[in-house]
């Protein structure tokens, strides 16, 4: 096992930058950014010939300090952009061209976590390349170098001598536990779409105001618009992250809107969370990083939905 | 469709515009060295862009050698730029994607087609198909509506090649000058016709509306669920199962539909 000083935390995200552009994520918007961005161009298209040429997703990336939940919620992108049906291109790209360094939670970062009741852990990542992990005496990290990318930081980080062997009288410490706990039945994907024509999705959604935030913050939200800005003798089709919350995500042309009020929005939200997505990609979707809870101007809480599995 | 980057469309161009009624036209399209932009199996779907404006999914409803065509109404303001586009003008196309209609599960039934409107633009596709593999099909029928005889699609079919070759029942919604066939409503004209179940399956595609009250006549008529097929529409933007918006449940319209038999619908979330 390899060892990191705290003392060289700093100086080991440093020597990473001549190789990789750098992305720190912070605590608000998780890392899906670097991998699925807000907007992106597709391609240009001659507007005289039709003819499309795509664009390029961007050169070497590492996502430093990504959350053991964002890493899952990596995985998930990974399960729905790459690994059943067809492969988006510019996902498939920018994941290649991306190392992640997770550092796993020495404290649980916010009271609205609950990861480790989706079958997550504060402390696991097996999306990562590299997982650091803090010590027993908070001196420093342990390191675990997950896979070839893994390797390739580790040589930067030797060759800048900042990492070394874990000296023998220290040891990981051990994993903190989610201070929010939810009950999440086994069957809880069968249950909740047996449930579709429940009361209770009305008085979830009560409370929304359409806003989307939810959506925005969350890692695993994935949908996007494909839309066209207009340059004169060419355009650039971009796609951009959309919203299921809206009610012109599901609008069409003729009028008809198959998910017209907002108790079918949300309760088609959480049911792709919880369900829908499980059923295609045999993993839950929501992750519980929590970042929905806390940033709803509503107070909206997808975990009374997971409760609701109990009870049902 | 485009290995690498299936939402990179190909570079295409009108080769002839029909003008079906006042607001819909029949556009064929091939690319532009001449060929046919790729063989869709009847029922699938074509992501067709006008350059500069955007693009919109739409059923094919015909193809030959060296096109395929798709019959478009003008609703909204994609379908407003391609309506304004001549012989010729540039488009891109990617596709295709979804299911198809069972064309081997059918082998060896009487088909009823019914139709409602632009909603015989996607069953179109299959009566071709039919047509041409006429030997592994039973009795053929369509039987078509709409509100007026100016808005009848395809009236070269209609009142040309499909009566000799199979039973045409047309009908349009209430009576006017000069027409001397059926007046009324779908859902009525599928109950007088009589159509036995026995042995038949029914291609059921129109407004929503029509099918609802079209359902009611079949099911009445003792049509079971599994021998009625539909194909659906929904908002779409990547046609392969990403961008999220055109699911019913764990379902995706774009790649396990757009057909679906009723029976299937059922285990569904009524969302569509």
């Amino acid at each position: 096992m390899m060892y990191l000083l705290k003392e060289n935390f700093d100086k080991a995200r440093e020597a990473l930058a001549g190789a990789y552009a750098v992305v720190v994520p912070d605590e608000v918007l998780p890392p899906k950014d670097a991998l699925f961005p807000r907007s992106e161009t597709l391609y240009e298209t001659d507007r005289r010939t039709g003819e499309a040429r795509a664009a390029g997703a961007g050169g070497k990336t590492l996502l430093f300090g990504v959350r053991p939940c964002d890493a899952r919620a990596i995985g998930n992108l990974d399960a729905a952009f790459l690994e059943s049906g067809y492969v988006d291109a510019n996902y498939a790209q920018r994941r290649e061209n991306a190392t992640i360094v997770a550092l796993a939670c020495a404290q649980i970062p916010s009271p609205a976590c609950f990861c480790d009741s989706m079958g997550g852990s504060p402390h696991e990542a097996p999306e990562a390349d590299v997982v650091l992990t803090e010590a027993a005496d908070g001196s420093g990290y342990a390191l675990d170098f997950q896979s070839e990318k893994g390797s390739a930081v580790a040589e930067i980080w030797k060759a800048a001598d900042l990492i070394g062997p874990m000296p023998a009288h220290l040891e990981k410490a051990p994993a903190p536990t989610c201070t929010l706990k939810v009950n999440k039945v086994p069957d809880l994907a069968q249950k909740l779409t047996a449930a579709f024509e429940d009361g209770l999705w009305e008085r979830l959604a009560e409370a929304c105001l359409g806003c989307g935030c939810c959506t925005y913050v969350c890692p695993t939200c994935y949908c996007f618009d494909i839309g066209l800005e207009n340059r004169g003798g060419t355009a650039d089709t971009f796609r951009c992250w959309d919203s299921c919350m809206f009610p012109g995500y599901t609008q069409m042309a003729g009028g008809h809107n198959p998910r017209w009020s907002k108790t079918q929005r949300l309760r088609n939200r959480y049911l792709h969370k919880l369900a829908y997505f499980d059923e295609r990609y045999g993993r839950t979707l929501c992750v519980g990083c929590g970042r929905c809870i806390c940033r709803c101007p509503q107070g909206l809480d997808i975990t009374r939905a997971v409760e609701w599995g109990e009870r049902l | 469709m485009n290995a690498a980057n299936p939402l990179l469309p190909a570079a295409c161009r009108i080769i002839g515009i029909t003008d079906e009624t006042p607001d819909v036209k029949t556009f064929r399209l091939q690319t532009q060295g001449g060929a046919k932009p790729f063989a869709p199996m009847p029922g699938q779907l074509a992501m067709i862009s006008v350059p500069g404006a955007g693009e919109a999914m739409f059923s094919i409803t015909a193809q030959g050698e060296d096109w395929i065509e798709s019959s478009i109404k003008r609703v909204g303001a994609l379908t407003e730029a391609l309506h304004e586009l001549s012989e010729g003008d540039a488009v891109g196309v990617r596709g295709p994607y979804g299911n198809h209609f069972p064309v081997d599960a059918l082998k060896g039934k009487d088909l009823l087609f019914v139709g409602g409107g632009i909603g015989l633009a996607p069953i179109r596709s299959l009566i071709r198909y039919a047509l041409e593999h006429r030997e592994d099909y039973g009795k053929l029928d369509v039987l078509y509506g709409s509100r007026t005889t100016a808005d009848l699609v395809f009236k070269e079919d209609l009142f040309g090649n499909w009566p000799q070759r199979m039973g045409t029942h047309i009908t349009i919604d209430v009576p006017e000058d000069g027409w001397d066939g059926h007046v009324g409503f779908v859902p009525a004209y599928i109950e007088e016709k009589g159509f036995s179940p026995k042995g038949r399956a029914c291609i059921l595609c129109g407004p929503p509306i029509m099918i609802r009250l079209s359902l009611a006549s079949l099911y009445k008529m003792g049509f079971e669920k599994e021998n009625i097929i539909t194909t659906l529409e929904m908002r779409m933007k990547c046609g392969i199962g990403k961008c999220g918006r055109c699911n019913i449940g764990s379902k995706y319209v774009c790649l396990d539909g757009p057909v679906f038999s009723m029976a299937e619908l059922d285990e569904l979330p009524p969302e569509h």
